[in-house]
């Protein structure tokens, strides 16, 4: 049972919270996470991602990156989870997503996960509520860390497990994307998922409960690549 | 440690506050390009032609209403080795008036090997402020073998406008110890680039460059990949699979997309030098003469 820390408790109860929290973790949520690949399709039509190993290195660039920048966003959203927090997060990650091509995925992503969320999960009227009144303002993008954090946070996740769902929805829609790309198959990607998985746990541990302020990336390359997905002769993601 | 203000005075951008502290150094020269050109040049020099363990250099600059002013260097600015873990740093906070132009145009840092490195630079400005920052670090001493091979290197920049709203925070660092073996990341690329245009007087270049980017990626990325597969046969003369040796990529920021970022990593320093004095070219008549000549 995980216990919430430093914010009121949602209206239900115990085990049912697993449920939910699993159903968010859910590839079989649909939330468009899929039409994205992190710069992965870019990565191999420049070369820089050749073989496995590359795509291993590059999976776990990726999670060190998400780490660096994004990490901060969730935690900070999940351990004060009101409206006025998340507009400020939402509208400092704005201006930190220096990249076009992924905050433009950011944006898509959160918007879809907010709008699923505030449906689904209704035993959290706080989250429907939130969403309308955003929708409302209209000077709010729907960024996807802070409202995975938000969301997160009202769910039950405990902060540290916050953090780590982060990581953990990141690596598999990346690996998704590589399956997507005919560079690994469906066995390949599950190995690859456990292969990475104490290694992003080492990553989420050095960059956890990091304030926004120091939000940094970390992998100047990627970021430069991903860039370029526009420029892409033919793609099967938008980004 | 060190001050510029450059306001307008009998119509012309001039620099009625000059000051700086050892180890930095400014010099303003007289003229740079026409006697038309209304732009106060200042270079900042570090005695001993770099930046030694420890040194902490701090700037502030005003840029006043309809002024122009630029900032740059003589020569790449060299991060020595960190003597006692020691971290060097260099902080500089600008403030751009309505309808002014601050361009700092440097040569690249070079941190050499275990050099502790850490830049900020903050800028405050209004919404028809001008604002042009090359921001780039080459790999180390590459030619001896030193290949990113310095332990910690972090640049900031923050820009935000008169009422504190942030336009733009991007913070990239990299730290030996922290994220591992930097170079692993870098492939054979020697040198990370950045390139902020920002403001009305920017838009024109703005379109130029990004045409000129998709124009050279494009080019480069017109094949579509082979999918990998294990029975790819490898090492075939005509099957040579080549990066880029220049890899650039645009993006638009801010409301109205007044702001664009260009970003490079590329294996040589001098095409990216080559890159820089080709895009900011149509600079000349704002500035005097054109940026990396």
């Amino acid at each position: 049972m995980q216990i919430n820390e430093g914010h009121s408790t949602p209206c239900f109860a115990g085990p049912f919270l697993q449920w939910s929290q699993w159903q968010l973790l859910d590839s079989l949520l649909p939330t468009g996470g899929f039409a994205h690949s992190f710069g992965l399709e870019a990565a191999v039509q420049t070369h820089l991602v050749s073989d496995s190993n590359d795509l291993k290195t590059f999976v776990i660039h990726i999670l060190e990156n998400t780490g660096s920048l994004l990490l901060p966003f969730v935690y900070s959203a999940s351990m004060l989870p009101t409206l006025e927090n998340w507009h400020k997060l939402d509208k400092i990650l704005d201006a930190t997503l220096t990249n076009e091509v992924s905050r433009k995925a950011s944006i898509s992503q959160g918007s879809a996960l907010m709008r699923v969320a505030s449906a689904v999960f209704s035993e959290v009227p706080s989250l429907k509520t939130m969403r309308d009144a955003s929708l409302g303002l209209g000077t709010v993008s729907f960024h996807h860390a802070p409202v995975f954090g938000l969301i997160c946070g009202a769910l039950g996740f405990d902060r540290t497990s916050s953090q780590r769902a982060y990581m953990f929805i990141t690596m598999r829609d990346v690996i998704s994307a590589a399956t997507r790309l005919n560079l690994i198959g469906p066995l390949g990607a599950a190995l690859l998922q456990h292969q990475v998985a104490p290694i992003a746990e080492v990553i989420l541990e050095k960059w956890m409960n990091s304030a926004v302020e120091e939000a940094c990336q970390t992998m100047p390359l990627l970021d430069t690549v991903q860039g370029c997905h526009g420029y892409l002769f033919s793609r099967l993601f938008s980004s | 440690m060190g001050s510029v203000v450059v306001e307008k005075v009998g119509g012309r951008s001039s620099a009625t506050s000059c000051f700086s502290r050892y180890p930095l150094k400014f010099f303003i020269p007289k003229k740079v390009g026409s006697s038309k050109t209304d732009a106060v040049w200042v270079y900042a020099l570090n005695y001993g032609g770099g930046i030694v363990s420890g040194d902490h250099i701090s700037c502030k600059f005003s840029v006043g209403d309809s002024c122009t002013m630029v900032l740059t260097t003589q020569g790449s600015t060299k991060v020595y080795k960190s003597v006692g873990s020691k971290c060097s740093q260099q902080i500089l906070e600008a403030r751009i008036g309505s309808n002014a132009l601050l361009a700092i145009i440097p040569d690249p840092v070079t941190c050499f090997s275990t050099a502790r490195y850490y830049q900020k630079q903050v800028f405050s400005m209004s919404s028809d402020s001008n604002l042009v920052i090359v921001d780039w670090i080459t790999s180390g001493r590459h030619e001896s073998g030193e290949k990113w091979d310095f332990d910690l290197y972090r640049s900031t920049n923050n820009i935000f406008l008169e009422d504190g709203q942030p336009l733009f925070l991007d913070t990239m660092l990299l730290e030996k110890e922290k994220t591992g073996c930097v170079q692993e990341q870098m492939h054979n690329y020697q040198v990370i680039a950045m390139v902020v245009l920002l403001g009305p007087k920017m838009q024109y270049i703005q379109n130029l460059v990004q045409d000129h980017v998709k124009n050279i990626m494009s080019e480069q990325l017109q094949r579509p990949s082979a999918a990998l597969s294990h029975h790819q046969q490898r090492a075939k003369a005509d099957h040579f699979i080549t990066k880029p040796s220049f890899v650039a990529s645009c993006s638009a920021f801010g409301p109205k997309k007044s702001g664009l970022l260009v970003r490079v990593a590329a294996e040589t320093t001098e095409s990216v030098y080559k890159f820089l004095r080709l895009q900011l070219a149509p600079m000349e008549p704002m500035i005097g003469v054109p940026p990396y000549r």
